[in-house]
């Protein structure tokens, strides 16, 4: 089971978490769905995963301070993030904030497949 | 996808501003038609901008896509933005004159805000439909316990009991009337907040519904279908529930209210005490984990004849324990069902297994001491079964089997599981009572997590090759098409593959587990039919039709698009545990929204109905202000200070009807009111008028040799259907020396282009819009197949989305546009009697092949010199 890749979802629709999780878990993943920035928070101080995947916009600690967080508690974690309100400047700000990947909603679920794999091989790589 | 519709159309180009500028004696008579012609454009682009929102929007129903409630917001207001535009800008071309279309727009507008805020909005004003009137589009009015009987009427031919349907529309007049509506969101709130229990919430509510009377309509309406159903014959009526989405996924069996046997004086009664049972304590609950929301709730009743049943009997088609196993249980009792269904009466279990054939598994007889039977006088009795007769099957053989056949056939049709109760009569004649989805529980099932390592161990045919057109899992065995024959001979179940996403195959797609093919577009035909029955298929997978061979077995996932060898249980069983995303909050908004917004139903310019109040989406207005801007232009105000109203006409062989607007350098200086070609002076116009004049294009005249063989399949005959094909409209053409805007109707094709032909390359563009509508979809389909290859062999781009066809192409040397534009000709005139035409999906590719050779014939004899007469 350790070698499976760990996703952490967050997004505060529940269709999102509806339909990504079980779609990932048919790929093989471990997958985890947050629809509550606090709860997800406390969780990824818990333990590290390989992969978040977040929603920019939510009530409470919304997405940028969630993917600050993540990245300051473990650095390996790939963040990518999916949002409906894209614009270059908040997907400027989320690369900086070493994002790997961007996505806009809405999304094909074909979309998030690659952009997690290739996630899994960037990280694969830094981890030599 | 979205990026500019079109970035020419949507502003007076530069050059045609410069061109006025340098006419400094033609400046102020044609000042007024600059800025009607800038509005003309923007309408244009508008009108653009709107169909491709929509089909994109549509696009997201695929269930390919993960989209949140902010999209369906998002995109719906962005498309009534749109539209609110282009009624302004139809405002600003001709001043008052379409007021009330302003009124209608705000109509739909808030229609769909109130959908998207969640308020119900009205539907309609009838609150009965007969069963035999029932069809598809009805789910919504009548709900799914009734939609799918009388489907499973109409398209399986099977047995119903006479009866009709108490709308959706009825249970909201019966709430507005008696003002219930507060009232259950007052008590909701209280019970949401702790402030009330549950059992208090209930009763109140429910108790308010039963104390109501019915509006007066509902009332009169009800009475005379009741009339009608117990003319003549037993008077016992069944009230049974058809809540929206009761029978659909989330199955709420056996949450709300039947009542079986009452008389007609107590349907009433009845009929409130179902309306009720929406707010029992179980519903309230379920509605509530399931995530509903309110405003999600109607409550249509199936109001129905009671079967004096010999014998009644439930059957399931998989055992819902062990849903991997393909056995279908049933149980049965003589008499009345209802003992059975309650678990109270001894019911004899018959077990039948599908494999190649039916056949039975097991029988076991119980002791069944007495039975339910009708009363002649209204209610039931309960009848001691004679000793001989209690130990004995109360189904034969033939009857078990018919059965079984029965729920095969339903559970194929519904591609779904399914829970069926049936009754034979004293006749002997099987009847279906109720069909729903059957709930498996996923426990039994493999999860989603420990199917990744199953499945990597099973064998992959295919992966990741085709485009999935229908999200969705299957298994069955493979049936390949070579020939149109071998529709005839498809079997049910089995896995469709073939070489082309032809529409013909839709005539058996319903039949099919899933569908596979080597090349077709998502966005064609035939996946709009894959989604309505929402057959798992992928296409454009290249070599499939080669690769697999008829009889063997596969199993199709269309969610991670891999095909794999053999049939594999764990994946078939996760399926049919699955949740489909139809079933979900925000896509049920999407099709409700886009009901508003999609529907083209304002299709004939003549007709007395294309008004704005014959409006009823947005597309329908849409197209309406596309029309009438048209013929706005048309009728140009500028011309009043000559002889003539209207602008000059186009004098010609061919009955093109078409107005001709000349902004600059366009016509011949002096010409009059009727224009010869010769007369016309604009490049790009000039070379489309060549290709619609290309001899056997337009009719059936002597033609050229190239064009002989290829046009003469064209222009055999004459049907009355196709003598409706000519430009029936008010075409209109805006000309300069280098540029035309081309709008023409022809029968129900609209056809739009825009040009831009100077030796300046970088200038240079063709932009090229198609629409059908309204004839036979398979015939449509092949026509914009047929569009959207030829424009791609010709270096357009190409977008297909439905009947839209959009082709674009920029910065080519004018000597290749003019081609290109003499092409598009040729295209026009006999994309006319194409949908006539194209009787098989062969002919696409034919007619393609053809048009490949036109075009390098046609580029040999540079100027494309055909006598424009």
């Amino acid at each position: 089971m350790g070698t499976k890749t760990s996703i952490l979802i967050l997004d505060d629709e529940p269709i999102v978490i509806k339909r990504l999780k079980p779609s990932l878990e048919k790929k093989g993943y471990e997958v985890e769905a947050f629809t509550d920035s606090r709860e997800a928070l406390a969780r990824v101080q818990e333990q590290a995963f390989d992969i978040v995947v977040t929603d920019l916009k939510m009530e409470g600690i919304d997405g940028m301070q969630f993917l600050e967080a993540v990245k300051e508690t473990s650095p390996e974690t790939e963040v990518i993030v999916i949002t409906g309100f894209a614009t270059m400047e908040t997907a400027r700000e989320s690369f900086r904030k070493g994002v790997s990947d961007f996505l806009a909603k809405p999304f094909k679920l074909g979309e998030i497949v690659e952009a997690i794999a290739k996630a899994e091989a960037e990280q694969k790589k830094k981890r030599g | 996808m979205m990026e500019s519709a079109n970035i020419h159309v949507n502003r007076l180009p530069d050059w045609i501003q410069r061109a006025f500028k340098s006419r400094k004696a033609i400046r102020g008579a044609h000042s007024a038609l600059v800025g009607r012609f800038q509005r003309f454009q923007e309408i244009l682009s508008l009108n653009n901008q709107i169909l491709q929102h929509i089909a994109d929007a549509n696009n997201k129903l695929s269930g390919d896509y993960v989209f949140d409630q902010r999209y369906v917001h998002t995109s719906s207001k962005n498309i009534i933005g749109l539209v609110e535009k282009l009624v302004y800008t139809l405002d600003a071309l001709a001043p008052g004159k379409y007021r009330t279309l302003r009124t209608v727009f705000t109509r739909i507008q808030t229609e769909i805000e109130q959908e998207l805020s969640g308020h119900q909005t009205k539907v309609s004003t009838t609150f009965v439909i007969n069963y035999n009137k029932i069809s598809h589009n009805s789910m919504d009015e009548v709900g799914a316990k009734s939609a799918n009987l009388a489907k499973v009427h109409s398209d399986l031919g099977l047995k119903i009991p006479r009866g009709f349907a108490l709308t959706a529309s009825a249970y909201h007049a019966f709430m507005t009337v008696n003002s219930l509506e507060p009232m259950i969101t007052g008590i909701y709130k209280d019970w949401k907040a702790e402030k009330i229990s549950l059992n208090k919430a209930s009763a109140t509510i429910q108790s308010r519904i039963q104390s109501c009377s019915l509006p007066a309509k509902l009332e009169h309406e009800l009475n005379s279908a009741v009339n009608s159903l117990i003319q003549g014959r037993r008077p016992l009526i069944a009230l049974r529930s058809s809540a929206w989405h009761e029978d659909r996924q989330h199955s709420f069996a056996g949450q709300y209210k039947t009542v079986l046997n009452i008389p007609a004086a107590e349907v009433r009664d009845a009929y409130r005490k179902v309306l009720a049972s929406l707010y029992s304590e179980n519903a309230m609950v379920y509605r509530h984990e399931q995530g509903y929301r309110e405003h999600e709730v109607a409550m249509p009743v199936a109001c129905q004849e009671m079967i004096d049943a010999s014998v009644s009997g439930v059957l399931y088609t998989r055992d819902p324990s062990m849903p991997e196993r393909d056995t279908l249980i049933m149980n049965a009792t003589w008499g009345l069902g209802l003992p059975l269904v309650s678990g109270e009466a001894g019911a004899d279990r018959f077990t039948v297994s599908r494999g190649t054939s039916l056949k039975i598994t097991s029988i076991h007889v119980a002791r069944k001491k007495t039975a339910l039977r009708l009363n002649m006088k209204g209610g039931t009795r309960i009848e001691n079964i004679e000793p001989r007769m209690q130990s004995r099957a109360c189904l034969s053989i033939k009857q078990v089997l018919e059965v079984a056949e029965a729920g095969v056939m339903i559970e194929n049709a519904f591609r779904q599981p399914h829970d069926i109760e049936f009754a034979f009569d004293e006749l002997g004649q099987l009847f279906i009572l109720q069909a729903r989805p059957l709930a498996l529980r996923p426990s039994r099932v493999v999860k989603a997590k420990d199917l990744a390592e199953i499945l990597s161990n099973r064998a992959i045919l295919l992966k990741e090759q085709g485009e999935i057109a229908q999200r969705g899992i299957a298994s069955g065995p493979v049936f390949v098409i070579e020939s149109k024959e071998d529709l005839d001979s498809f079997p049910d179940g089995a896995v469709l593959v073939a070489k082309t996403a032809s529409p013909v195959l839709a005539k058996v797609l319903s039949r099919a587990a899933a569908l596979l093919t080597d090349v077709g577009m998502v966005t064609g035909h035939l996946a709009t039919v894959a989604r309505e029955f929402r057959v798992p298929s992928i296409l454009n997978c290249g070599n499939v039709s080669t690769l697999l061979s008829s009889g063997q077995s596969v199993t199709v996932d269309a969610e991670d698009n891999i095909v794999y060898e053999g049939i594999v249980p764990e994946l078939r069983d996760y399926a049919l545990t699955e949740e489909p995303i139809e079933e979900t909050y925000e896509y049920r908004l999407l099709r409700r929204v886009l009901k508003k917004i999609e529907p083209l139903r304002l299709v004939e310019p003549f007709g007395e109905n294309f008004t704005p109040e014959d409006c009823h989406s947005l597309h329908d207005i849409t197209r309406f202000v596309h029309e009438k801007a048209v013929e706005e232009l048309i009728r140009g105000t500028l011309y009043r200070g000559r002889a003539a109203k209207r602008a000059p006409r186009l004098d010609w062989h061919i009955p093109l009807d078409l107005f001709l607007i000349d902004i600059g350098g366009g016509l011949q200086p002096g010409a009059g009111n009727r224009i010869t070609p010769k007369e016309i002076i604009s490049t790009p116009m000039k070379a489309i008028l060549r290709g619609i004049a290309v001899p056997g294009a337009w009719d059936s005249k002597p033609m050229s040799v190239d064009f002989t063989s290829f046009m003469s399949s064209l222009t055999r005959t004459t049907t009355p259907e196709l003598a409706k094909t000519g430009f029936s409209g008010q075409n209109l053409a805006v000309l300069s020396s280098r540029y035309v805007n081309l709008s023409l109707r022809l029968g129900y094709h609209f056809t739009m282009i825009d040009s831009y032909a100077s030796e300046r390359v970088d200038d240079n563009y063709i932009y090229f819009r198609f629409f059908g509508g309204v004839t036979d979809a398979k015939r449509r389909s092949r026509r914009a197949q047929f569009l959207a290859d030829s424009l791609a062999l010709n270096d357009f781009r190409v977008e297909l989305q439905g009947d839209l066809v959009i082709g674009r192409l920029k910065g080519m040397e004018e000597r290749i546009l003019m081609n290109r534009l003499f092409l598009l000709g040729v295209m026009i005139s006999f994309t006319r009697q194409l949908d006539l035409r194209m009787i098989n999906d062969n002919d696409v590719s034919r007619f393609v092949e053809k048009f490949k050779t036109i075009v390098e014939e046609s580029d040999g004899h540079k100027n494309q010199h055909f006598d424009l007469g």
